[in-house]
């Protein structure tokens, strides 16, 4: 599973370099850094609902406080 | 004229409990022009130091810029100088370094430490004559300059860094010249090049300098062009006759802004490839494009660029970090202060709607006052700088 994370001027702003961070723990925590890969891309074209995050190319919109329920349950079911 | 550029640096270290420098370096051309530099220290600290050097390095540099003979420009400084009521003397000791057509260097020394030259890293021992001019022994030098000639002219607070404290007597201008040599690299600026041997001087002394000391440095390169682009144009089938004059030129690529990286991706046919590494959490990661040196975020990267710029331009900074370091506005900052002689801007116009939202603490308004800014410290630096619209 590839997890996508915008780090363009906007959704920096918006705290994306927190859930880089939450999430790389988070995926290092479970033992699923062979099954979850995290990448970074420039501006999504969707800066008004950043932070913009895709999961193998469907798009969520993160805020830092939700990093954790968004990996409970976005991430974890579809494993 | 040939390939050549001189670029120039210099730092003072105010004797300990001053507010002013009884040093002063005044320079007159550079870049492809001839350059005079002059480096006077005047006789004491303080401010009788500070007028006696300034009139010093001004009206040599004015005069010898202007080709008038040495004579003439001694004479006239001797007539000048006020004479110090307690001593009784007027006095200032000076350096001229001239480069002449980028082919050959004239140093001129009066009872400063002597100018070190380096050449290809090492010490080069220059031919020196002699002269006696209004009771005042000159030394004379000329000889042709090569390609990564490094020129270091000193007050002679440098020589005496330390001593009493951490030297018996002190750093000597021996040990300063292996010190640049230790440190020497090609690629180095004149201006950190200086910082390096200030920041010694400085630990030398303990923070504490016991005497007004400057390091002036003149550094014979090649040019090097670099060109940034930032921003998509305001109108979209614009963007190829963009990239066109972009790639166009020659040397290094820099390419700043999410949007512009797409533009860029699209036009070469490479795909972005995004880091998730954040060496200054301030400053959003690099990426990278196959054909482009250096691809960053936009506007929060080249904001603090600028900042880093401001504090290169201001003498009291020492060594900047910068230097070392690998975000994306240090590595910016390193390519447009370090290596770059001409730098060009390849600013599109277009706005993000993203950036219209006044909750977010930086208004992208500026984005081209930032340009405008960001181009002005660097021709203070003395790049050629070129702005283009679209």
């Amino acid at each position: 599973m590839k997890i996508t994370i915008c780090i363009g001027s906007s959704c920096h702003l918006k705290g994306s370099r927190m859930i880089v961070e939450d999430l790389q723990k988070l995926v290092k925590d479970n033992n699923l850094t062979d099954k979850i890969e995290l990448a970074g891309q420039f501006c999504m074209g969707n800066c008004q609902k950043g932070v913009c995050v895709t999961v193998d190319g469907e798009a969520f919109s993160l805020t830092p406080a939700d990093t954790r329920t968004f990996f409970e349950k976005d991430i974890l079911p579809r494993l | 004229m040939n390939d050549l550029w001189i670029e120039t640096g210099w730092i003072s270290l105010n004797h300990v409990g001053e507010t002013l420098c009884g040093d002063k370096v005044e320079i007159h051309g550079g870049g492809d022009e001839n350059l005079t530099l002059v480096l006077a220290d005047g006789l004491g600290s303080g401010v009788k130091a500070n007028i006696l050097s300034t009139l010093t390095s001004k009206i040599l540099c004015t005069m010898i810029s202007g080709g008038i003979p040495l004579e003439e420009c001694v004479a006239t400084i001797a007539n000048t100088l006020p004479v110090c009521s307690v001593r009784q003397v007027a006095y200032s000791t000076f350096t001229i370094l001239q480069i002449r057509n980028n082919e050959t260097a004239h140093i001129i020394q009066f009872d400063n430490p002597a100018t070190i030259v380096l050449r290809k890293g090492e010490v080069f021992d220059y031919p020196r004559t002699t002269r006696v001019i209004a009771g005042k022994t000159i030394w004379e030098s000329t000889f042709p300059i090569e390609v990564d000639d490094l020129f270091i002219a000193m007050s002679d607070g440098a020589e005496w860094a330390g001593v009493g404290m951490t030297m018996n007597f002190g750093w000597t201008r021996d040990s300063i010249a292996d010190y640049a040599m230790a440190n020497y690299l090609p690629e180095n600026s004149a201006k950190s090049t200086a910082s390096l041997i200030i920041d010694e001087c400085d630990r030398l002394y303990g923070g504490r300098p016991g005497d007004d000391t400057t390091i002036a440095v003149a550094r014979v390169r090649n040019r090097h062009t670099v060109n940034l682009v930032v921003g998509p144009p305001e109108n979209k089938e614009d963007d190829t006759r963009m990239m066109n004059l972009f790639f166009g030129k020659k040397g290094t690529k820099i390419v700043c802004g999410g949007t512009t990286s797409n533009v860029v991706s699209r036009y070469l046919h490479q795909p972005i490839v995004a880091a998730l590494d954040y060496p200054d959490p301030e400053v959003p990661p690099i990426s990278t494009i196959k054909g482009v040196d250096l691809t960053t975020e936009g506007v929060i990267t080249l904001a603090k660029v600028l900042t880093y710029a401001e504090d290169f331009l201001d003498q009291a900074k020492l060594a900047p970090m910068w230097l070392t370091r690998k975000d994306g506005a240090s590595l910016i900052a390193k390519e447009l202060f370090e290596n770059a002689t001409d730098v060009n801007f390849f600013v599109g116009r277009a706005i993000n709607p993203a950036h219209q939202n006044p909750d977010l603490p930086i208004n992208f308004a500026i984005k081209q006052q930032l340009i405008t800014s960001l181009a002005e410290c660097l021709e203070k630096m003395g790049k050629h700088i070129r702005l283009s619209y679209f």
